[in-house]
């Protein structure tokens, strides 16, 4: 809506020039293959010229675009092609009824019309980057602007009208490369268009697009003169009006041609994923946003914006971009400032960010020197002794001295070291005064966050800083519940400051300067790594902050770990966050300046972006890269990224949002069908069952250009097919999972289960939150209870064997609803009174008190267990449980486990005392002559038996019982 | 106070009120002393284990009528512990294979090997041999079925199997080769107006004939339904008169409103209330297949005629992909949506499929 709006702005500012734009460029080889479509289009003056196109256009192009399709991944085939054949005839008589039309809309189209025919030519020429885009913006705007009545019957009539026109314009951009007719076509042809219409100013190019659109709407919403074609649109809208691929990035006016620009993405682009304009963007030293701001210097607009981003611009008024349109710009725009340099303000901060970097490496040479001097003059102090600097890993070398080199979480670096400064304090005070930042009431801080970012570091520094001596623990170091509570001698002062100080006879500083003092201070690190061999480790830990007379830092990855629970109320939780671009980025060409190394700022952003802010990770790319080469371009980075891409497993929520989200399958997208099968394998077992469950979701992609019943048929068609996909992926399932386990065929259930169905019916909807958010498949819940409901009912069944020859599913099906009335609606109807006779009922058929509630249980509808339940009342229920339990119930069996194999608890326990009688019996025969030995032999034999042992003493006042126990056992 | 259809349920082949001619021929089977393996196979509530019943009787005599249950462990090579219920009586024993799923052929294995190698030790029974009834054979394994072949050739000296089954198109042909089949058919109509009656009279009452033809055509051949319902009947109206209407089977009424809600609304979000609803069934122990029938047939009801066809078609294709596959609900839903596309597309009087 906004869009449209702000077109219209821009056309009137647009209107004038745009003739003289044509005139311009009339001398552009490039147009050649255009005008000759566009030809076709409005007039044709030079029949036989079209004829030459018709004739070779066939056969040439054709193994070209076969080629281009594979490059682009996917392409409609049948878009294509299908042109060719129609040339000769359609033109003529599309011709016939635009010309009319274009004269109608008064704006410079009609400038374009009226000229002579060796004008025209190149007026037109002006049109190629329109219909990519234009075409499938405006047809996409009207037909949801208005759904014309007429529409069916258009359906049926203009089919071999408006298809060639929808359909050639995909095409154009190809025929522009490889132009048949014209041999001596620019090799490259896109740069010079653009750079021909954007060379007299800047503005004009972004301008130029909006209003393009709006022409063409203008064109299909004239109902008399041409009636939309929506199987022409439809099929176009399927096809992609975009080849993807189809264009090139063109050849920058400069390397930094964007820099200094702010851009936002919005939208499908035609020819490119958001992801590869994105990374064009950056090589060129723009800089990518996701919401647009007042401070966004452009919008590249794609089909299908998402409205609060169009709102935005609306509220901002934000230059807006189509995507040739971006690609022009990146053609023609010479260096921040547009070729004229920075302005003052940003110079300058360049000038001081570039003086930061130079002053911080020399910084730090001069503390490498330092620190070599006193390495070689110290006594011990041998080269072999202290590592030569040289030879040091990056990450150690170039590790952060001062607070200020900490790149990020400054404020948790200073809390953390305000609270370290303030320890002998608090702990005078017994940890009561709080402390401006509330930390002081607690004797230990949890630093959480991402590998990488500098937690050690920062503990490490801070306690160096702060006076104290780090004494670090981590998962290298056993940490068992009994090492933490007498292995650590925390409170041993350090020795450190006692050798430097009787060495030097001064006292000694640290390497930042800082003196050794004799207090020390513990840093746990990777506490959520105290696992397995460490067991009890965090509870000891916990009960030693709660004593403890040193500070204690403990170091963890994830925040919410169950095993830090303990810790949440003991230490105070600071969590550092990944440090942005910027931050890292001066850090990271601080270290690549001292190592001469020539690396651009968005190489290194985009290494930064790559490793997730692992800054380590960074350095440890950039010292590996110094190996081979001192100088990295953008594209070297984007590999050495892709070398040291971190494979995360997505979870499967994260793999059906990608599956079924609409960008995964759109037109642009370059995953390959690999890639997308990659996706089910981040976890086989579950991705089936999330897209089962959740493949309805979606409004399909697919179906927004359809309206009306249309939609709604071919909704369900995809529906349809998707269903029957995920039916085929069963099948495939059954034969993975099956006797035969043919695992090979894993690619297929991929393919079938999941990629299939996604590629029918992705688009906006089943995300995270909304009103159709992803759930978790009821699959497992609901087969867990079948099986459980199966159980139970084999147990009905087999009790009720006995009386009845039905099988599970007959007693089900036939006897249950039978049973009801008899059984469970008495209960309903007259309450206790009833309890008897149904009690008797149940015992007919050996039904024990839990087949009852299997029976409920297994209702539906009506019958539904809940409604059931609620209706008995609670009274009723107690008594017909009392009842039940009072009396006796036959029994038709014994269950296995009831009898057969003694279970072991039970001779533990239960019968002893029966062995214990059968020994007594046998013992009163024996013990007659004389108690004393017998009870020494059983001694001497089993002394070691505790059971004997209390037997024995038994034995004795058992006696007289054991004598009648043992006549009722005869009798 | 057993229900009617078990308390009257026919104790010897003379009580027996249809198929007379199985009846005699098992009769002088059972007389001849040459006993074969057989196969009983027909839809349920045709009188199959009535029949076997009966047959038992007539060959070992009133001792097979004292049955007992037993539950018997079997270990699985994967240490698993597999319950199996057994129904004997001195002379036979019944088992249900297919109680433990993929495991069936342990148990087919472990436990015919058992009682095959021991001989009849009452040495007044009339036969030699023992029986193994093997219930629900169709839905036997292939690898049980297997297991079968040999044992039942090997150990015929001891042991005779009587299979039972709804149809025999599940088990293999050696296996069908071994047995005499018995096809127990479902009974007509007349044939179950007369055992109607003859339960109605030794309850105690009179039937009306419209009330039984209304009852028969209700059962469609299944004699316990037909009992079953009978006995509702009476306890709602005890003088079966006045209107009669036949209260459907809670699962049967829910699959019906599953078939109305397909045929009232074609919408993603009526498929998923409709999943909701199959869950439900499914879960509560109603095999796939007869929720798959029943919502068919209900749905074709209540279409229109060019539909029918293109409907029992599509049901028949997903039940066979039901029977192949693993998760059940998959086949349905896809059935679901199939329908509705048709259902869609004759409404607007279009067909897209051959479109994209």
């Amino acid at each position: 809506m906004s869009g449209k709006v702000i077109a219209k702005d821009i056309r009137n500012f647009f209107g004038p020039p745009g003739g003289q734009k044509a005139k311009q460029r009339s001398s552009q080889p490039h147009n050649d293959p255009i005008e000759i479509s566009d030809d076709e289009k409005r007039s044709a003056p030079a029949p036989n010229r079209v004829e030459l196109r018709a004739n070779c256009l066939p056969s040439p192009p054709k193994p070209q675009r076969a080629h281009r399709t594979e490059e682009g991944g996917k392409t409609k085939a049948r878009g294509l092609l299908k042109p060719s054949d129609e040339d000769d005839i359609q033109p003529r008589r599309a011709s016939g009824i635009k010309r009319p039309k274009a004269i109608l809309s008064s704006d410079d189209d009609d400038d374009e019309e009226v000229k002579p025919p060796p004008t025209k030519k190149k007026a037109t020429a002006r049109a190629p980057p329109k219909p990519t885009t234009a075409t499938s913006k405006s047809s996409d705007d009207d037909e949801e602007a208005k759904p014309p009545p007429t529409k069916k019957k258009a359906t049926a009539r203009a089919p071999p009208k408006s298809m060639p026109t929808s359909k050639l314009s995909d095409d154009e951009d190809e025929e522009a490369k490889p132009p048949p007719t014209k041999k001596k076509a620019a090799p490259k042809p896109r740069k010079s268009t653009a750079k021909s219409k954007d060379t007299d100013d800047e503005k004009a190019a972004p301008v130029a697009k909006p209003f393009k659109p709006s022409t063409k709407r203008e064109d299909a919403d004239e109902p008399p003169k041409k009636k939309p074609n929506w199987y022409a649109m439809k099929a176009a809208k399927l096809a992609g009006p975009s080849a993807p691929g189809s264009k090139q990035v063109p050849e920058a006016a400069s390397e930094d041609c964007l820099a200094g620009l702010c851009f936002v993405f919005t939208g499908e682009l035609s020819s490119f994923s958001r992801d590869e304009a994105i990374e064009i963007a950056k090589r060129f030293g723009g800089r990518v946003v996701g919401q647009p701001s007042s401070k966004t210097d452009y919008i590249v607009l794609g089909d299908n914006a998402g409205p609060s981003k169009l709102a935005a611009i609306k509220k901002h008024g934000l230059k807006c971009l189509s995507e040739d349109e971006f690609l022009d710009l990146i053609a023609t725009r010479k260096g921040p400032g547009n070729g004229k340099g920075y302005d003052e303000k940003t110079k300058k901060k360049m000038e001081k960010e570039q003086a930061d970097i130079k002053k911080a490496a020399k910084e730090i040479e001069a503390r490498e020197k330092e620190a070599q001097k006193s390495g070689s003059s110290s006594k011990f102090g041998s080269s072999s002794n202290a590592p030569n600097i040289e030879h040091q890993l990056w990450t150690t070398r170039y590790a952060p001295q001062t607070i200020k080199e900490i790149c990020g979480n400054k404020g948790q670096v200073e809390k953390l070291q305000q609270w370290l400064t303030d320890w002998p304090a608090s702990l005078k005070s017994g940890f009561k005064k709080p402390g401006k930042n509330g930390m002081n009431i607690f004797r230990a801080v949890l630093i959480t966050g991402p590998p990488g970012i500098g937690k050690t570091t920062s503990a490490h520094l801070c306690a160096k800083l702060a006076g104290f001596t780090p004494i670090e623990l981590n998962a290298s170091d056993a940490r068992s519940k009994k090492l933490v509570e007498n292995g650590m001698n925390i409170n041993n002062k350090s020795l450190d400051g006692y050798l430097a100080n009787s060495v030097d006879g001064h006292s000694a500083t640290n390497s930042a300067g800082v003196a050794i003092t004799d207090r020390s201070c513990l840093i746990m690190d990777e506490v959520d790594g105290m696992s397995a061999g460490d067991r009890g480790g965090v509870g000891a830990m916990n009960a030693l902050i709660k004593k403890t007379k040193i500070p204690i830092i403990c170091i963890a990855n994830d925040k919410g770990a169950q095993k830090l629970k303990p810790l949440q109320h003991t230490t105070f939780s600071l969590s550092f966050r990944k440090p942005d671009a910027a931050a890292v980025r001066s850090r990271i060409l601080t270290i690549a300046y001292k190592e001469k190394m020539k690396v651009p700022a968005n190489v290194v952003d985009q290494l930064v972006q790559g490793a997730q802010s692992d800054i380590r990770q960074v350095i440890n790319m950039l010292s590996t890269w110094k190996r081979s080469s001192d100088t990295m371009d953008f594209d070297e980075g984007k590999s050495m990224v892709k070398m040291n891409e971190k494979y995360a497993i997505l979870t499967p929520f994260d793999v059906t949002q990608k599956m079924l989200g609409p960008y995964l399958f759109s037109h642009t997208a370059r995953e390959t069908l690999g890639d997308k099968m990659e996706l089910y394998f981040h976890d086989h077992s579950f991705t089936p069952l999330f897209i089962q469950e959740n493949y309805l979701k979606t409004q399909p992609a697919r179906v927004r250009s359809l309206q009306g019943p249309e939609q709604i048929l071919k909704h369900l068609d995809l529906m349809d097919r998707a269903a029957s996909s995920i039916s085929d992926g069963d099948l495939v399932d059954a034969l993975i999972h099956g006797p035969e386990q043919h695992w090979s065929l894993m690619p297929l259930h991929a393919v079938c289960s999941a990629v299939r169905p996604a590629s029918f019916l992705y688009g906006q909807g089943a995300g995270y939150g909304g009103p159709n958010a992803m759930s978790f498949p009821q699959w497992l819940g609901q087969n867990s209870k079948q099986n459980k409901l199966n159980r139970q009912l084999t147990d009905v069944q087999v009790r009720m064997r006995l009386k009845v020859s039905g099988d599970k599913s007959e007693i089900r099906q036939s006897y249950l609803p039978a049973l009801f009335p008899h059984i469970v609606r008495p209960l309903i109807d007259d309450g206790s009174a009833a309890v008897d006779e149904v009690i008797e009922r149940m015992d007919e058929y050996y039904l024990s008190k839990e087949d009852w509630d299997t029976v409920v249980e297994l209702g539906v509808d009506q019958n539904k267990d809940e409604l059931v339940l609620k209706k008995i009342p609670a009274a009723t229920k107690t008594a017909f449980t009392r009842k039940y339990n009072a009396a006796e119930h036959p029994i038709p069996f014994h269950k296995a486990f009831d009898l057969g194999k003694v279970p072991k608890k039970l001779a533990a326990s239960g019968p002893a005392p029966d062995i214990e009688d059968a020994f007594d019996l046998d013992d009163e025969v024996a013990e007659a002559s004389d108690d004393e030995k017998e009870d020494k032999s059983a001694d001497d034999i089993t002394k070691d038996k505790l059971v004997k042992v209390a037997k024995k003493k038994k034995s004795a006042p058992a006696n007289g019982g054991g004598k009648g126990r043992g006549k009722k056992a005869a009798s | 106070m057993s229900l009617w259809v078990d308390q009257y349920r026919p104790r010897s082949l003379d009580d027996l009120h249809y198929h007379q001619g199985l009846s005699a021929r098992l009769r002088s089977l059972a007389a001849s002393g040459d006993f074969p393996h057989m196969l009983f196979y027909g839809p349920s509530g045709a009188g199959k284990k009535t029949r076997i019943a009966c047959t038992l009787k007539e060959l070992f005599g009133p001792g097979v009528e004292k049955i007992k249950i037993d539950q018997r462990i079997f270990l699985t090579p994967s240490k698993r512990k597999l319950e199996v219920n057994l129904v004997q009586s001195n002379f036979h024993i019944e088992i249900t294979p297919s109680e433990t799923g993929n495991y069936d052929r342990i148990v087919i294995q472990e436990l015919l090997k058992e009682i095959a190698q021991t001989q009849q030790v009452d040495l007044n029974a009339k036969q030699r041999f023992k029986v193994v009834i093997i219930n629900e054979a169709d839905s036997l394994s292939r690898d049980a079925q297997a297991a079968l072949r040999r044992t039942m050739e090997k150990y015929m000296s001891n042991m005779r199997i009587i299979l039972c089954a709804n149809s025999t198109s599940r088990l293999i042909a050696p296996i069908r080769s071994r047995c005499l089949l018995m096809r127990v058919a479902a009974p007509d109509s007349d044939a179950m107006g007369t055992v109607l009656d003859y339960v109605a009279r030794r309850v105690g009452f009179d039937l009306p004939p419209d009330v039984a033809g209304q009852i028969v055509e209700d059962a469609a051949g299944n004699m316990r339904k037909a009992l079953l319902v009978l006995e509702a009947l009476k306890m709602q109206s005890p003088d079966l008169s006045g209107n009669l209407s036949i209260a459907k089977p809670d699962w049967e009424t829910y699959c019906h409103k599953v078939a109305d809600l397909i045929v009232q609304e074609q919408t993603p979000a009526r498929v998923m209330e409709v999943r909701a609803k199959f869950y439900e069934l499914l879960s509560h122990c109603i095999p796939p297949t007869v929720i798959l029938k029943t919502v068919a047939e209900r749905v074709v009801e209540r279409v229109d005629e060019a539909l029918k066809a293109d409907i029992m078609h599509w049901a028949a294709f997903y039940e066979v992909r039901m029977r192949v596959g693993s998760k059940k609900i998959f086949h349905l839903e896809a059935w679901v949506v199939k329908v509705m596309s048709l259902y869609k597309q004759f409404f607007y009087g279009m067909d897209l499929t051959g479109f994209d």
